[in-house]
């Protein structure tokens, strides 16, 4: 599913991979595709939220859920990262997201996949979908981010 | 919970929002996994054996290890 990808957004999977498991999610969901390409300093200087933040801001959309069901959230600090996950599957609609990736690039004619395609692709989600819930809490118009990245492509 | 009514239930609920609810249910397992990784290696700094841990969370002394062993 991989093959196209150039190497910068090979990182991006794999850094979204290392993001799964340090939250303790057993699967790959859009959310963590997202936080993924925000360790690439490009996406992150374009979306004008680094990653750090965005990890705060899913923890508080955590915290707030929980809230709002009436278990309010203490102040467990985890300690020790739940292990490195050995397989890594993707949730549907990270999967949904990684050929609409594919079909962008196509579309485009570029040979390779870039962390603009993932992200394009990423933008179009909608809630209730985990990454546009995301951008939400972080403050990103995801229409304003997509005007920047498909401008400058002609 | 067989016959009650959608309003019986709204009326019990915290939030009436199901996107809510299931990002609560996806923060319970994190903070699951979270807390078990952190009391884990607590126990094994503390001496406690593989089947001891497995035991305590209620799963085999193989997969406590396969999931935690370094």
């Amino acid at each position: 599913m991989f093959e196209k990808f150039g190497q910068p957004s090979r990182n991006a999977v794999q850094y979204g991979v290392e993001e799964a498991s340090r939250r303790g999610d057993r699967r790959i969901g859009t959310e963590h595709l997202l936080l993924g390409l925000l360790h690439d300093q490009d996406t992150a200087t374009v979306i004008g939220v680094g990653v750090a933040e965005a990890r705060t801001k899913a923890d508080a959309l955590d915290a707030k859920a929980l809230d709002a069901i009436g278990i309010p959230f203490g102040d467990f600090r985890p300690a020790v990262a739940p292990r490195k996950l050995t397989r890594t599957p993707l949730t549907s609609g990270a999967r949904s997201v990684i050929q609409r990736t594919v079909a962008l690039t196509t579309a485009e004619r570029s040979r390779r996949i870039m962390p603009r395609h993932l992200l394009l692709a990423l933008l179009e989600r909608e809630q209730p979908d985990p990454a546009a819930a995301l951008l939400v809490e972080c403050g990103v118009n995801a229409e304003e981010v997509r005007r920047k990245l498909i401008a400058p492509a002609r | 919970m067989t016959g009650m009514t959608t309003d019986g239930l709204l009326a019990q609920i915290g939030s009436t929002d199901p996107a809510t609810g299931l990002r609560a249910v996806g923060a319970l397992h994190r903070l699951a996994e979270q807390v078990e990784a952190t009391y884990v290696a607590l126990a094994r700094r503390q001496g406690w054996s593989w089947e001891q841990i497995g035991d305590a969370l209620g799963v085999s002394r193989q997969s406590a290890h396969a999931k935690h062993g370094r």
